[in-house]
């Protein structure tokens, strides 16, 4: 299956091109207006990843974000928070299964998301997807806690009190993950993944072997830097990275997001009426 | 550019205004066709102010045949709507309303909305889903 490029689609896609070039410059000057404020910190002089006592506002993921450069994606959605150093999608080393995959769920324009049926976004899905997340530094608890919005609803935990992985952790959506400073960057290293979601709303394919290292970091106050290395010997011949950039949003809060309550997208995505 | 381009280009203006939240939660492409915008008008028979979108129904007649067919408008969740100046009461049933929107990809009586006009004041309100593009309304 190929993805139409009628001349309509054409039209759709130079305005989404136009649309995103805008929002671009929105973004560079709400950072570069309010990036003037500085990082905060923590009265220790940690980096914090959240705002200070006066500002309200929290990270929210972009979904013009992917961890590859994908032509075809980026006619329809520009991928325009990328980082610079992100892969061409054909350079990805992926098992010929997994790219086959890929490119069938691009065809389908991602419709099988298991996110689109409220089912939990693991891994980098978590900070791609709108509606914000907040990221608690709980040094007494000893952990770091991720709360997401859009993912939905969830959390992930991160210890950081240097406890190892277990031997053989349960499988599930979020992992077990611990995490580290690398001066101001937050390491997470994360096992113990289901293969029951998509690494990114692209589809990018996973197995039970997939091992993460996302590494976090704040350059300016506006601005949440995410890579993340993917270790999974079973759907890539080697490992790999890619990542984005994450802008902050004054005024944004956590809210009741309970996808499950009246979720009627996956339904109408498999063509049955309503 | 012909005027044939510019009408093609402002027929999507509104769509792709709205990318962002409409990738909110699914990708917009792959339930509604982007070829396909359509125009409603129609009574409010039912709205599902819930997550993660709010839905409305809308029963529209066929102005040629006079039948009526119910149709199902997708718009952004709850919290969003709110944002936007949106509050519960502000579309009740039994209102008369004008939708601007895509239909779905999959030839079903839904569409995503970009923008909705309550046909007796006038207002109009943004959808924070597939359409942004007209914020300007104030809802009662």
């Amino acid at each position: 299956m190929e993805i139409k490029t009628s001349h309509t689609v054409k039209y759709f896609a130079i305005i989404v091109a136009l649309y995103a070039l805008s929002l671009q410059a929105v973004f560079s000057q709400e950072s570069n207006g309010a990036s003037q404020r500085p990082v905060p910190r923590w009265p220790d002089g940690r980096i914090s990843f959240t705002g200070p006592p006066d500002v309200i506002g929290n990270w929210d993921g972009p979904v013009g974000a992917s961890l590859a450069n994908d032509k075809i994606y980026n006619e329809l959605f520009p991928q325009t928070r990328n980082l610079p150093t992100n892969l061409e999608i054909e350079d990805v080393p992926f098992q010929p299964w997994a790219r086959k995959l890929y490119e069938t769920r691009r065809a389908n324009y991602g419709k099988d998301d298991p996110h689109t049926r409220c089912k939990p976004s693991g891994g980098p899905r978590m900070f791609h997807t709108p509606y914000g997340f907040e990221i608690l530094d709980l040094p007494d608890a000893g952990h770091i806690i991720f709360i997401s919005v859009g993912t939905p609803h969830s959390w992930k935990v991160v210890y950081m009190d240097g406890r190892p992985h277990p031997e053989s952790p349960e499988p599930s959506w979020f992992g077990h993950a611990t995490g580290r400073w690398e001066g101001d960057t937050l390491v997470i290293d994360t096992v113990g993944f289901n293969e029951k979601f998509w690494l990114t709303r692209e589809g990018f394919p996973h197995t039970a072997q997939l091992h993460l290292i996302e590494r976090l970091s704040r350059p300016d106050f506006d601005t949440l830097r995410y890579e993340v290395t993917i270790d999974d010997p079973g759907a890539y011949t080697e490992t790999w990275s890619g990542g984005w950039l994450i802008p902050w949003v004054d005024g944004n809060e956590p809210f009741d997001y309970l996808c499950q309550e009246n979720n009627l997208d996956g339904r109408h995505m498999d063509a049955i009426d309503n | 550019m012909t005027r044939k381009t510019f009408t093609k280009i402002g027929m999507f203006i509104g769509l792709v205004v709205s990318i962002p939240t409409a990738m909110s939660h699914h990708s917009f492409i792959a339930q509604y066709d982007p070829e396909q915008p359509v125009t409603l008008t129609g009574v409010v028979t039912n709205i599902d102010w819930m997550n993660p979108h709010v839905y409305f129904y809308i029963d529209v007649k066929d102005p040629t045949t006079g039948a009526i067919e119910n149709w199902g408008i997708e718009m952004g969740p709850p919290h969003m709507l709110q944002k936007r100046g949106w509050k519960r009461n502000s579309m009740k049933i039994g209102d008369v309303i004008e939708i601007e929107g895509t239909r779905a990809r999959n030839g079903s009586t839904n569409a995503n909305a970009r923008k909705v006009t309550m046909t007796a004041t006038g207002i109009v309100l943004g959808t924070a889903s597939s359409g942004q593009t007209i914020t300007s309304g104030k809802s009662d």
